[in-house]
């Protein structure tokens, strides 16, 4: 029965094709728009690494300000980055599964060809278990080992872009790149790696693209690093040298563990709050105990990585769909009530009210699919109008669940749109129109 | 096959009640083949609406084919339509963007029989009434009369044991309605009830029982017993004779 009332909701389509656009084609704005607002909203609020998000851990210890919390608003929050002494005393546990404390810094690239000129990147500088916590992708060799950490050894990592741009994209895992006047060899070459969220560091733009260079963070104290991100502190520390940087109560470094079961995490917990207690007896850490580690999720959550225009493109975008909805209810019902003395024939050969909803809903559902299937094509454009709103720092661009959940809200138009005249014409009495027709 | 008792009909508006059919009591048997005269307004199409199960009626009981229909509900009413009832309308009211085959499909489809058994009883029936070569015609290329003959198929097709059919012949010229009625008494002699509704008196002689209404009312006669003004009441300047209390 399913099929023939498809065939005759084609033949009802047909009838009159120009209706029948303008109802695809309300159907199919709703559906580009709205798909193109959710998509952009699921891309900035989605998961950025959802294999694993919920065993990775940001690492937040409150060395803040005894008279003065983190942040007014939520004064359970503790900072959202760590002193360089704290992190030097955590990174000490062999608890976690992987850990890494990591930070941006800035360097001279000094590509090897004469023509070339020396430019600034960006450098994550981070410990060799950030590549597997985060499963980056390698094309060539791979991160550097944890005993070159402790060197620390002069390797590099570089991204697929600076690969291209100095090496010409070969294998160049033992060549040599120079950094700030220094030599480093070349261990692994990432693949195409563009987390949505740039969820390691949210601290400057947390949608920008991830670093092109990655040395070991124990590069930090001989090379005198600074972060080029940001850094906050509350309390004024001796001193110009490098080393009283160090030892100061500035926040300025993130650190993320990887932590596999519940047992793990408590004892991870227990950890945190043992070196805490640790700390207090020295004098630090002088407000209540507030150790969290946060998993990814709820990290971007703390701090509110979704932009307010993607929450407003979200309720925008449902809005117009609802209104394009009700809309087509009016021509729909129109449409319907236009053909009741043939649904006054139908019921007097044997359809019942139910068949004749139901066949005028297929109807509705059929509009509502290829005003889908058109509305994902145009959904497609408007993305590219929205990435270059956005001065192309994201790539929004549909993937198969945002298409199943186009095809769905699609349907979900089709219906709301048809209930309503698909009621009306199964209630007409077919006695009425028999004679008329 | 139709046992009506005590029929009552009543069509209000906010101001107006009429009553289109008022203590109205009949009984076909099955296989009679009954003409149904009157003048307009009478209740005709109203009393074939209601013997179809497409009007709901306000009072008294009917019983069709030994089955209470007084008080079924519209899943059931629509079985039994679909199942017993065939109808064929004045003006044929063919479903115009479906072909001849689709058309006489149309009530097999809602009584869910396989592909192979409603082909089967599609062709029979354009068989009956001689449109097998017409098949994949659509009826904006057919004449009246082969349209007619389409709808008559249509009713046909499912083999009910009734044919109700409101004024069958009158949009067609008279050959082509001497046909439709040809038809008509090959279907009863296949032992199928048929009830027509006709103006016109001529072809109402073929039928071996003729009721008249009036007012809501019946004056059921035998064919010899017919009297005179109420054969055709405006020609004779009057429906009022006495007959329809």
């Amino acid at each position: 029965m399913l099929a023939y009332q498809i065939r005759i909701a084609f033949k009802s389509l047909r009838r009159n094709p120009l209706q029948s656009g303008l109802l695809i084609a309300g159907v199919a704005l709703g559906i580009a728009i709205s798909t193109s607002f959710v998509t952009t909203y699921y891309m900035l609020s989605g998961d950025p690494i959802p294999e694993k998000s919920d065993r990775l851990f940001h690492v937040a210890v409150d060395s803040w300000d005894p008279d003065n919390g983190w942040d007014s608003d939520h004064p359970e929050y503790a900072p959202n980055q760590l002193t360089y002494t704290d992190v030097r005393g955590l990174m000490q546990s062999d608890l976690p599964t992987y850990q890494s404390a990591a930070f941006k810094a800035a360097m001279t690239v000094q590509p090897e060809a004469e023509n070339e000129k020396p430019y600034r990147e960006i450098v994550r500088m981070a410990f060799s278990d950030f590549f597997p916590m985060f499963n980056v992708p390698f094309q060539y060799g791979t991160g550097w080992s944890r005993s070159a950490d402790e060197g620390p050894d002069p390797v590099v990592v570089i991204d697929a872009e600076t690969n291209r741009k100095l090496f010409g994209g070969e294998d160049s895992v033992g060549r040599t790149l120079r950094l700030d006047n220094r030599d480093y060899t070349v261990v692994g070459v990432l693949d195409e790696w563009r987390p949505t969220i740039h969820f390691y560091d949210v601290n400057n733009n947390p949608f920008e693209e991830p670093e092109a260079i990655y040395l070991p963070f124990n590069f930090v104290e001989p090379l005198e690093l600074q972060s080029s991100g940001n850094d906050s502190g509350w309390k004024f520390y001796a001193g110009n040298e490098f080393q009283d940087f160090l030892q100061s109560e500035s926040v300025w470094l993130q650190l993320w563990v990887q932590l596999d079961d519940r047992r793990q995490q408590e004892e991870y917990k227990s950890f945190l709050d043992a070196y805490v207690m640790e700390q207090k007896k020295a004098g630090r850490f002088q407000r209540p105990l507030n150790n969290r580690i946060y998993p990814v999720m709820e990290w971007l959550e703390r701090e509110e990585v979704t932009p307010d225009q993607a929450k407003v493109m979200l309720i925008i975008g449902a809005l117009f769909l609802i209104v394009c909805s009700v809309n087509l209810i009016g021509i729909l019902l129109g449409k319907f009530l236009a053909r009741a003395p043939e649904v006054g024939v139908r019921r007097a050969l044997g359809a019942s009210r139910t068949s004749v909803f139901m066949q005028h809903l297929v109807e509705c559902e059929l509009i509502g699919a290829l005003g889908g299937a058109l509305g994902l094509g145009l959904s497609v454009l408007v993305l590219r109008v929205i990435n270059r709103w956005f001065d192309n720092q994201f790539q929004f661009q549909l993937d198969l669940t945002m298409v199943l959940a186009a095809t769905l809200l699609a349907l979900a138009a089709g219906f709301i749109a048809g209930v309503y005249p698909s009621w009306r014409i199964c209630r007409v009495a077919p006695a009425t129109y028999l004679k008329i027709q | 096959m139709i046992n009506m008792q005590n029929i009552q009909k009543i069509y209000r508006t906010e101001h107006v009640e009429t009553h289109a059919l008022s203590g109205f009591n009949l009984n076909i048997g099955s296989g009679e083949f009954v003409s149904l005269m009157g003048p307009s307004g009478s209740g005709k199409t109203t009393l074939l609406n209601v013997a179809g199960l497409l009007d709901a009626f306000d009072g008294g009981s009917y019983i069709l084919d030994g089955e209470d229909v007084s008080r079924l509900n519209d899943r059931q009413m629509s079985r039994i339509r679909n199942e017993k009832i065939g109808f064929i309308f004045q003006s044929f009211n063919l479903i115009p963007d479906l072909n001849v085959f689709d058309n006489v499909d149309v009530p097999l489809r809602y009584r869910g029989l396989a592909a192979g058994a409603r082909r089967e009883r599609i062709e029979e029936a354009l068989e009956i009434v001689g449109l097998t070569s017409r098949i994949s015609h659509y009826p904006a290329q057919l004449s009246g009369g082969q349209q007619q003959r389409v709808a008559v198929a249509r009713a046909v097709v499912g083999t009910p044991k009734l044919i109700l059919a409101d004024e069958p012949t009158g949009n067609l010229d008279s050959a082509m309605a001497n046909e439709i009625m040809d038809l008509l008494e090959k279907i009863n002699d296949l032992g199928t009830t048929v009830v027509i509704v006709t103006h016109d008196p001529e072809l109402a002689t073929r039928s071996p029982r003729q009721i008249y209404l009036l007012d809501g009312r019946l004056v059921d006669l035998e064919k010899d017993e017919r009297p005179a003004p109420l054969y055709n009441p405006v020609e004779n300047g009057t429906a009022d004779n006495g007959m329809s209390a």
